[in-house]
């Protein structure tokens, strides 16, 4: 009987053409859009980059230059130098094409015309540089032998200034999206969960009602309708996933299988959610299914898919509500998979997401086993 | 003796201060077509759904089959096909699924019910859409599809509540032959409307409800005896001296006559042979007479006689 009714509660949902629009083609659509709109700002504004400087030498300094040559060695090198005269080092300053002049001769100095990341490196440079080759000057003058060494300590100094990530994970800011672009189509799991109270509630449908005068038990029933759901949200986030991964091409950071438990696990619990939100009142399927839809885009916008600090203001604020929101547990655990090392924040939330699955699941079944209906 | 199928005692449903079943009493035999007649909101739907165990109620006792119904009477359900008045089927399945589906809720054995499916449908006359999906078939067709999917598993009891609203008569026509046909195959079948040409058609015993009361209840003879006026005769009389309409007054068993553009209105209450003796009262008197009808109580006639108001409202 469970099988029987497994079967075509399956096959409903699947020729269900919301089920397709909501959790496949519109979050498809919005990761494509989101993909061409924001997935090369990171590396356009925020990512380090070579930084060109004009050198303008008053007097040569071949200890200066041996340090630039040694910096341009690098494999990913702090400057790209050129040399070349006050007049043409201005011009193109003014134009844009390199951010600062160095001045060397008896002083070092430097000439600036904005301020930003890149002036601020080339400003620490400078003074940098200023104070290790006086320390090596002196160092030099005790003990000339000493010469050789001093250089390579001077150019071991300068080096480390290189972006270095405290993660091996994806740092790009628009991964976030796209990990609550998942928590999405995870909660639009909902409109599943509320089509299972609606076709197994008497007082909600004739359809549910004739079901209830078949000798089929209210939990079987349920159960199968569940099980239809969840599997049919499974399939819905798989391909979302994949879609994403590979035809996008979306890097999401972390092992790609725990990427799909972790859909999976938000996927059921967003169908049991709205199995429980469908079967705690009697209006139609289209308010519920209205409802529904307002409050899980609330909560994604509180987990940040429209507005990307709200979830950072949360946890400053309210911290427990980020443990609690379906979709910012769902993005936590995604982003944890991304920048830890290990699962020890990852484990709880999915922790989170399956005690969320049993609650819901249970109370909606408690609900929607009342047995008469005081009216239909 | 036969069999009691449906008993329902003293069977009390409030909607708050709205009594909607007052202690409705039914004693619904095997083999009968039994109809519940009464106007909308007269509480029909709601026994049913009482008897169905779908609903709460406040008072009485439901028995089918001699067991006690409640939601839990699985084995009491097994045995029961339901008709509801809205269409309830899925919408993103065809017609033979939609029969294999809910036959299956009912019959285990898979080749059993293949069979069972296959009979439905040939009985709702839908061979030729069993690939359609719902939207796709007239009001009709639709009704016959619901109907497929309440008796495909054979059920000895049948309850149909409406099942011919919003039903072209071809489709009224088929559904309520299949009905009969249900009947001398063995089911028991209780049959809700408010249209009384149905009830009189195809019911064996009927019972009227009005306000969740049961004002009367008997074979549809039964309930027309039970009223005054048994018989209206209609004379076309271009001219009808006073004399000879008060001497048709006057013979035994009318109980009243009315002349009016021409037409004669005849009002009999029970005798036999009242034409005739009206007809011979006209010749005697050398009166011309034109077209004569004799229209005998229908139950809308009983329903205003007992209530005072007619059964189906006048849009209807």
């Amino acid at each position: 009987m469970f099988l029987h009714c497994f079967r075509y509660e399956l096959t409903t949902a699947l020729r269900e053409r919301s089920v397709l629009i909501w959790l496949i083609i519109f979050p498809a659509v919005l990761a494509m859009l989101m993909n061409a709109a924001f997935s090369s700002i990171y590396e356009k504004t925020s990512r380090f980059s070579t930084i060109p400087v004009a050198v303008v030498e008053n007097s040569p300094d071949p200890v200066f230059r041996s340090v630039m040559d040694a910096l341009e060695d690098e494999e990913e090198p702090l400057l790209k130098v050129d040399y070349m005269t006050e007049e043409e080092a201005l011009g193109l300053l003014e134009k844009g094409e390199v951010r600062g002049i160095i001045h060397t001769g008896d002083d070092i100095s430097l000439t600036l015309s904005d301020t930003g990341v890149e002036e601020t490196v080339l400003r620490t440079f400078t003074d940098q540089y200023v104070v290790s080759s006086a320390i090596i000057g002196d160092v030099i003058r005790q003990d000339p032998a000493m010469a050789m060494k001093a250089g390579e300590a001077m150019s071991a100094e300068l080096s480390p200034c290189i972006e270095k990530s405290l993660t091996n994970g994806i740092t790009d800011p628009f991964i976030q999206y796209i990990y609550n672009l998942i928590a999405m189509v995870a909660l639009y799991g909902s409109i599943l969960g509320l089509q299972i109270s609606v076709n197994n509630q008497a007082d909600l449908s004739p359809l549910a009602a004739r079901k209830t005068c078949s000798p089929i038990s209210k939990t079987v029933g349920v159960a199968a309708s569940l099980a239809a759901a969840w599997l049919v949200e499974t399939i819905c986030i798989v391909i979302f996933v994949t879609f994403v991964r590979f035809v996008l091409g979306v890097d999401y950071g972390g092992s790609l299988g725990l990427v799909y438990l972790t859909s999976v696990l938000g996927g059921m619990a967003g169908v049991s959610i709205g199995f429980f939100a469908g079967a705690s009142n009697r209006f139609s399927y289209e308010v519920k299914l209205g409802v529904s839809m307002a409050f899980n885009m609330t909560l994604c916008f509180f987990s940040g898919l429209m507005a990307g600090n709200i979830k950072l203001i949360i946890e400053e604020k309210i911290p427990w509500f980020n443990r609690i929101n379906p979709p910012a547990v769902i993005s936590n655990g995604l982003y944890y998979l991304n920048v830890d090392s290990d699962l020890h924040r990852y484990i709880p939330a999915m922790a989170v997401l399956i005690g969320m699955t049993l609650l819901f699941s249970v109370l909606g079944a408690i609900l929607s086993r009342r047995k008469k209906y005081a009216s239909l | 003796m036969e069999k009691t199928v449906v008993k329902t005692q003293n069977l009390v449903k409030r909607y708050g201060d709205l009594i909607a079943l007052d202690h409705l009493e039914l004693d619904i035999k095997e083999g009968e077509i039994f109809g519940l007649l009464g106007p909308n909101g007269s509480g029909k739907t709601t026994a049913i759904n009482c008897i169905l165990s779908l609903l709460a109620f406040n008072k009485g006792t439901i028995e089918i089959f001699g067991k006690n119904m409640t939601p839990a009477s699985y084995d009491i359900k097994k045995e029961i096909g339901v008709i509801m008045q809205n269409v309830a089927v899925f919408e993103e399945l065809t017609v033979q699924e939609n029969i294999d589906y809910f036959c299956g809720l009912y019959i285990r054995d898979k080749a059993q019910r293949k069979q069972y499916v296959e009979e439905a449908i040939k009985f709702v006359g839908l061979e030729d859409f069993r690939k359609f999906y719902p939207k796709k078939l007239s009001g009709g067709l639709l009704r016959r599809l619901n109907i497929a999917c309440g008796i495909a598993h054979k059920p000895k009891l049948i309850i149909l509540d409406e099942p011919t609203v919003a039903v072209d008569p071809q489709s009224r026509n088929r559904i309520l032959e299949g009905i009969q046909e249900l009947n001398r195959a063995g089911a028991t079948v209780i049959y809700t409307s408010h249209y009384m040409e149905e009830v009189e058609q195809i019911c064996t015993r009927i019972a009227i409800l009005d306000k969740g009361h049961k004002i009367a209840e008997g074979t549809k003879d039964e309930l027309k005896s039970m009223i005054f006026n048994t018989e209206t005769v209609n004379i076309e009389v271009l001219d009808l001296p006073e004399e000879v309409r008060k001497e048709i007054a006057a013979l035994p068993h009318i109980s009243g006559t009315d002349y009016e553009d021409g037409r004669l209105t005849v009002k009999c209450s029970g005798g036999s042979h009242n034409l005739i003796r009206i007809l011979d009262v006209l010749r005697g008197h050398d009166t011309a007479f034109g077209r004569v009808t004799s229209e005998l109580p229908t139950l809308n006639d009983v329903f205003l006689e007992i209530t005072g108001k007619a059964l189906r409202d006048k849009e209807e």
